[in-house]
């Protein structure tokens, strides 16, 4: 492909530049980078601006902008009392929940005081793309069983799906392969949550009921149903409720009260069975 | 003696790779996509030692990381076998002795392996088909392996025509006498 062993040098310095400028910009955070963002706004915005004052100038838009502004702040008032008449119906919805619920919030927490856990760290990562596997150094000689419930601090982790001696495997929540029933506490209905491949911290929550209120920051938690996973334990909070013309197949963006790409320990429940 | 050694140098060699993967490309990734690195090593086995060698070792070394921190036992396994009987066609139909034709080949195994392995993951574990998060991601795999090939390319063909000196001297005779 080179002419000579020189260029071929050349050309694969040049790769590994851009092999990491790519993995250094698609990863870092955007705010980041603000600072490239304020050396080209110096040069481009002062042009920009004067070419936005001559165009309005010529066409004669200053009435027309100056309406815009006052819808834009009329806009801007009313979203804030929407989102004001949305909290107070959510406060309510909590209110509600609580007088039907609170013996039973009660009893969750008692029951959580009642398990067992296993302590673990996380010792391999899966390697694939597409799915999300993680390896803990306990195993069968400390006590797990396959199907344990593992959690970590801030909530559900996923379950062990195989043992050996001294390591398990265990299936995230946020694996593809994951369907977890789970219900929204505020209200109680019941949905599925299952893992996408486009985000490894949010996850998908389908099959809610048509007549449900899901509100952005309600909180999901295990059902109980399906055997796997105790009732109660926190897996995220609702990010996004996206509404389709079929309420039905409407679904909600969970994300995971776990940072799985920080997770380096876990808890195993060894006596929920 | 020799094709022994190299047998063990290979090996060797998987076991680094595979540190480099579960370590290093766990964070050093493009839009959190990491590459693999295993359809690359497994398609050089099968271009410069033979589809035999390329078959057992890619079945092995599938079936190893399956054990080691796959969710079934064999989808691995059974790709990489495939990648490397499909060195040797490659290298029976296309010239190795070009980066261009190299880079395509990786990007040939590379989408066939992805996409074989998670066919059988939607066919055995029920998994929701997302054609658009799977496409994005096979495409900056795809990416990301093509331009490892491109930094370590020269060294691929150094190696491979050593190998290729053990394991296929007999074929090289009968293909030209």
């Amino acid at each position: 492909m080179y002419k000579n062993k020189k260029n071929g040098v050349i050309g694969i310095v040049i790769t590994i530049i851009i092999l990491i400028l790519l993995v250094v910009f698609t990863n870092s955070n955007i705010n980041q980078i603000s600072f490239l963002e304020n050396i080209c706004n110096v040069f481009v915005m002062p042009v920009q601006n004067g070419f936005t004052y001559l165009k309005n100038k010529i066409s004669g838009n200053e009435n027309f902008f100056a309406d815009m502004d006052k819808l834009k702040a009329e806009n801007e008032e009313l979203k804030q009392k929407n989102s004001e008449l949305e909290q107070s119906l959510r406060e309510l919805e909590i209110i509600k929940a609580e007088n039907e619920t609170l013996k039973e919030y009660v009893n969750l927490k008692d029951k959580y005081k009642d398990y067992t856990t296993m302590p673990a760290d996380v010792i391999n990562r899966d390697l694939s793309n597409y799915s999300s596997i993680i390896v803990i150094n306990v195993g069968s000689n400390d006590g797990i069983k396959e199907e344990m419930t593992v959690i970590a601090d801030d909530g559900l982790v996923g379950y062990v799906i195989s043992v050996t001696p001294t390591t398990s495997k265990v299936q995230t929540i946020v694996d593809t392969a994951t369907a977890v029933t789970s219900t929204i506490s505020t209200t109680e209905d019941t949905i599925i949550v299952q893992g996408t491949l486009d985000d490894k911290s949010n996850l998908k929550a389908t099959f809610i009921p048509t007549d449900a209120v899901v509100l952005q920051g309600d909180s999901v938690e295990t059902s109980g149903i399906g055997g796997i996973y105790p009732k109660g334990i926190h897996i995220g909070t609702i990010k996004e409720v996206v509404n389709t013309s079929n309420p039905t197949d409407r679904y909600a963006i969970v994300e995971t009260a776990v940072d799985f790409t920080k997770l380096n320990t876990v808890l195993v429940i060894t006596n929920n069975k | 003696m020799k094709k022994t050694l190299s047998i063990i140098i290979l090996i060797i060699s998987f076991f680094i790779i595979y540190f480099l993967q579960s370590n290093f490309f766990s964070f050093f990734t493009i839009a959190g996509t990491k590459p693999n690195l295993f359809v690359i090593f497994v398609l050089f086995i099968g271009l410069f030692a033979g589809k035999k060698l390329g078959l057992v070792l890619g079945i092995i070394f599938g079936f190893f990381l399956d054990i080691v921190i796959g969710r079934q036992i064999g989808i691995s396994g059974i790709m990489l076998g495939v990648i490397g009987l499909i060195g040797e066609y490659f290298d029976k139909s296309f010239s190795k002795e070009s980066r261009i034709t190299i880079m395509l080949m990786i990007i040939g195994s590379t989408i066939i392996y992805e996409i074989g392995c998670y066919a059988f993951n939607i066919i055995t574990l029920d998994v929701n088909f997302e054609i658009i998060s799977f496409s994005k991601i096979l495409l900056i795999e795809v990416l990301y392996n093509v331009l490892i090939t491109i930094i370590i390319y020269p060294i691929m063909q150094r190696l491979g025509h050593n190998l290729e000196e053990i394991f296929k001297i007999k074929n090289i005779l009968t293909r030209y006498f």
